[in-house]
């Protein structure tokens, strides 16, 4: 008990210096004006109209993103996981992709295919072109973009989940029903944790989002928290206007919470392997083919063309190679190293909340998740201002304080997932285990690591694909000389050429998409060895 | 398994031993952050590398924090500074920084030459090679225009396009027309500007695309993002405005250096800070794609950078208007619908 207190307080005293010790630190800023203590920056949120429409735009967007990418995802995760469309697997990876671009380069790149004389007006003419542009610009624009990189996050939850159903529950339920009526009589509610949790994460992101809003011009709490940043240089009022959205976050755990309750303990893995319950589609291959397809086209396919086309010849791609394979490796270095820390961190943060190991559980997931809603500017300000000393210069001036950035902001996710995995983990056997006299380091070693491995790694790799395609920690407190390939990018963007940036974009899901082959590749090897 | 990350594990701590920082030899060095384009000024800063045996150390800005992400950091540092420099692509940056104690003084024997209202007096900050604020204008346009006041002529209505004012030089420009006519002419001039039905771009450099694809007539645009489209042959023309003898002059936007209050490498710093202010760089930024005015006389130029002397310039302060940026910022917010 000794070692399983001082390990999981150790955690937990790791996540406090690294997230929420910044935090305070911007929050007393927020509370001080001209050095004095002051409510101003408060009283001024409150007494302006424009803060409840700002609430209700952030709202609106949150809502928008979430609902759209759940009507979306849901029953894409269920056709690839649950069914014989045909493709699946491709479609499942050209899903996934728009994840890894950074969804400001996304608006852009719709954006250039909307302009006069971009893609769109070539193929449907200038006045449909102009109409979608002016559409662009605006909440449907911000939530097409946003939706589409999001996406993926709710379709990938769905797939995850679905395969944690143990199939003959299903197939008892066949017995009696149509296929139909079995996926949503009993898949669909049996998922609904896991896709509760994916739809939150993505209201959240959508939420925390700054980039895409400030170049669609659809004004939102992210975006006025960064012009106080970008126009006055006012950290406390900027701090300030990232309080609603730590408010926004609470209330949306609330919810999450009280639908969930002890929901997530239902799930039990399967006992047959990978055996899988699947329902052959028959006479509805060929339209639900075509569907997927025109989504992909829709969602996928286009803003990558645009990219492709704009990069053009392969000299572009030579020059873009010169131009950020320094930046390319520091980034899958650090994308590596960020998310092998998160999911040792959130292994423990996840113990602890699924456990219940420690009184303050609770606490300990708000706060988590409350780090990962808040703009990347607010925790990159609050880095500075806790670790930039001459005693802590050795942290400060190295990549070091990338790694703290992306503990301090991504932990909910290798949490969260850790959550889920424990969730499949029977408590009897931890039990069986501690009263045959097994220590709790031991417990860990043998049985809980071993069950819940494939769940870390499905962490380690959401987190890898966070931290790759992190901006907002990552260009406020990058080492000099240090920059990664999306800051690279994004500093190209500013007069670059458009098909240098398109191949640098490229590379960036090149980057993203290798280290998924390769533990996809391990994984497979080593399930054929274990058959052997 | 294993075997395969015997293998990949020293792979990748190897690219990582590569790719970390302060693992080559020790050699002097200088840490600059940059707020002019990063694809402008990278090849300076490895020509001063090459010249000087100095190794730069850069922190660059994105397009996405709208230049603005080095300051902030700047400013979070003051207490324990990381940087040496501070190259700003336009002057009021550096007055901020001044206001903030940020900024140290240095006077370059490089500056001697660049005209007294492109620095600070004490030598707070030193301004050099500059952009100008221009109108683009669509070859197609019969009556061209020759004033910013175009954009409120009802033959220009839904015709005229500007970069999103709560950004960039375009902020800097309106804070100070707000300065050289006084608040109320000024908020009349947006005002009108909008009924007349101005199209909000998210750049200037989308400004300057609608302008040459004909979707806009004009618009006010920085020279280099004029400079570029005409050297890309595109049907477009740069016209400096209000040149008139009674008219107020164009509006001119140099970068600036500045040195950094307790900078780690003061020497480095200033060696850096003189080879930028020289007529030598003025030069180079002048004939790349930057397209940027010198502020030192008698420097040769491309035939498409104008000279500074033959340039009537709006009279500014930029502190001033470093100061009136802050206090229009909620006029803009509104304006823009931000």
């Amino acid at each position: 008990m000794r070692a399983r207190r001082i390990t999981l307080s150790a955690a937990l005293l790791i996540l406090a210096i690294l997230g929420l010790a910044p935090i305070v630190l911007m929050f007393m800023r927020s509370l001080t004006v001209d050095g004095a203590f002051s409510i101003e920056n408060y009283r001024h949120l409150l007494a302006t109209g424009r803060s409840w429409q700002l609430l209700a735009n952030s709202l609106a967007l949150g809502l928008a993103t979430a609902l759209i990418s759940t009507l979306v995802g849901l029953p894409l995760g269920l056709l690839f996981a649950k069914t014989d469309l045909p493709l699946r697997r491709m479609f499942v990876l050209l899903f996934a992709l728009p994840l890894v671009i950074p969804p400001y380069i996304t608006a852009v790149s719709w954006a250039d295919m909307l302009a006069p004389h971009g893609l769109a007006s070539r193929f449907f003419g200038e006045t449909t072109a102009q109409v979608a542009s002016h559409l662009m610009f605006g909440l449907p624009g911000c939530v097409l973009v946003l939706a589409s990189t999001f996406m993926p996050a709710v379709m990938l939850a769905t797939m995850t989940f679905v395969r944690t159903i143990n199939p003959r529950v299903e197939e008892a339920a066949r017995v009696s029903a149509r296929p139909l009526r079995v996926l949503s009589g009993i898949t669909i509610p049996l998922v609904r944790p896991g896709v509760l949790l994916a739809t939150t994460l993505v209201f959240l992101l959508a939420l925390g989002e700054f980039g895409v809003p400030s170049f669609l011009r659809y004004p939102v709490f992210a975006v006025e928290s960064f012009t106080q940043f970008t126009v006055s240089y006012n950290f406390g009022a900027a701090t300030a206007l990232a309080v609603p959205l730590a408010l926004l976050t609470f209330i949306v755990l609330g919810i999450e919470w009280f639908a969930l309750r002890e929901k997530i303990q239902s799930l039990r893995p399967a006992s047959n392997g990978d055996y899988n319950y699947f329902v052959p589609l028959r006479a509805h291959r060929i339209w639900l083919f075509v569907l997927v397809s025109v989504i992909c086209a829709l969602m996928v396919i286009t803003p990558l063309l645009s990219l492709m086309l704009q990069a053009g010849s392969w000299q572009s791609y030579a020059r873009a190679l010169e131009v950020v394979s320094g930046s390319l490796l520091r980034s899958i270095f650090l994308a590596a190293a960020g998310a092998t820390a998160l999911t040792a961190l959130g292994f423990f943060v996840g113990y602890v909340i699924r456990t219940r190991a420690m009184s303050i559980w609770r606490a300990v997931d708000a706060g988590t998740v409350l780090l990962f809603a808040l703009p990347g500017t607010v925790i990159g300000m609050g880095l500075i201002a806790l670790w930039n000393r001459p005693a802590t210069n050795f942290i400060y001036a190295t990549p070091l304080i990338i790694v703290f950035g992306y503990l301090a902001q991504y932990t909910a996710l290798t949490g969260r997932v850790t959550v889920a995995g424990l969730s499949l983990v029977p408590t009897s056997m931890e039990e069986a285990a501690a009263s045959a006299g097994a220590g709790w380091m031991r417990r860990l070693a043998r049985i809980v690591l071993p069950l819940v491995k494939h769940t870390l790694v499905t962490g380690w790799l959401i987190a890898y694909i966070f931290c790759l395609r992190d901006t907002g920690i990552t260009m406020l407190v990058y080492p000099p000389g240090y920059d990664t390939l999306p800051v690279r990018i994004f500093t190209l963007m500013a007069n670059g050429a458009p098909a240098l940036i398109a191949a640098a974009c490229l590379f960036m899901i090149v980057a993203t998409a290798l280290p998924l082959i390769g533990v996809a590749s391990l994984l497979r090897l080593q399930r054929r060895h274990s058959w052997r | 398994m294993r075997k395969l990350l015997i293998a990949v594990v020293p792979t990748i701590m190897a690219a990582a031993l590569v790719a970390l920082p302060g693992c080559s030899p020790k050699t002097a060095e200088v840490v600059v952050y940059v707020s002019e384009d990063q694809v402008f000024s990278e090849p300076i800063l490895r020509d001063f590398e090459r010249d000087r045996g100095i190794r730069v150390k850069p922190v660059f800005d994105t397009e996405e924090a709208k230049s603005t992400g080095v300051m902030n950091r700047l400013l979070a540092e003051k207490d324990n500074p990381q940087a040496d420099v501070y190259w700003a692509n336009e002057p009021i940056r550096a007055e901020v920084l001044k206001q903030e104690n940020v900024a140290a003084t240095y006077q370059s024997p490089s500056a001697e030459g660049i005209p007294a209202r492109f620095k600070d007096p004490k030598g707070y900050w030193t301004g050099f090679s500059a952009r100008a604020r221009v109108l683009l204008v669509n070859n197609s346009v019969a009556n061209k225009p020759k004033s910013i006041t175009a954009y409120r002529d009802p033959a220009f209505n839904s015709k005229t396009v500007i970069a999103n004012p709560l950004f960039g030089t375009t902020t800097t420009e309106i804070a100070a027309l707000f300065i050289l006519w006084g608040d109320e002419k000024a908020n009349t001039f947006l005002a009108e500007m909008k009924r007349n039905g101005v199209k909000i771009s998210t750049s200037n450099g989308e400004s300057a695309d609608f302008v040459a694809s004909g979707d806009s007539a004009f618009g006010l645009v920085d020279s280099d993002d004029a400079a570029n489209l005409i050297k890309q042959g595109k049907p477009v023309e740069m016209i400096y405005p209000d040149q008139g003898d009674n008219e107020a002059g164009c509006f001119i936007v140099p970068n600036a250096v500045v040195l950094i209050n307790g900078g780690p490498h003061p020497e480095a710093a200033t060696k850096l800070i003189d080879y930028l202010l020289s007529a030598e760089t003025e030069r180079k930024l002048a004939s790349s794609d930057a397209a940027q005015i010198p502020l030192h006389e008698g420097v040769e130029t491309p035939a498409i950078v104008r000279k500074i002397e033959n340039i009537k310039t709006m009279p500014t302060d930029y502190a001033t208007v470093a100061r009136k940026m802050r206090e229009i910022e909620p006029v803009l917010k509104q304006w823009s619908g931000l």
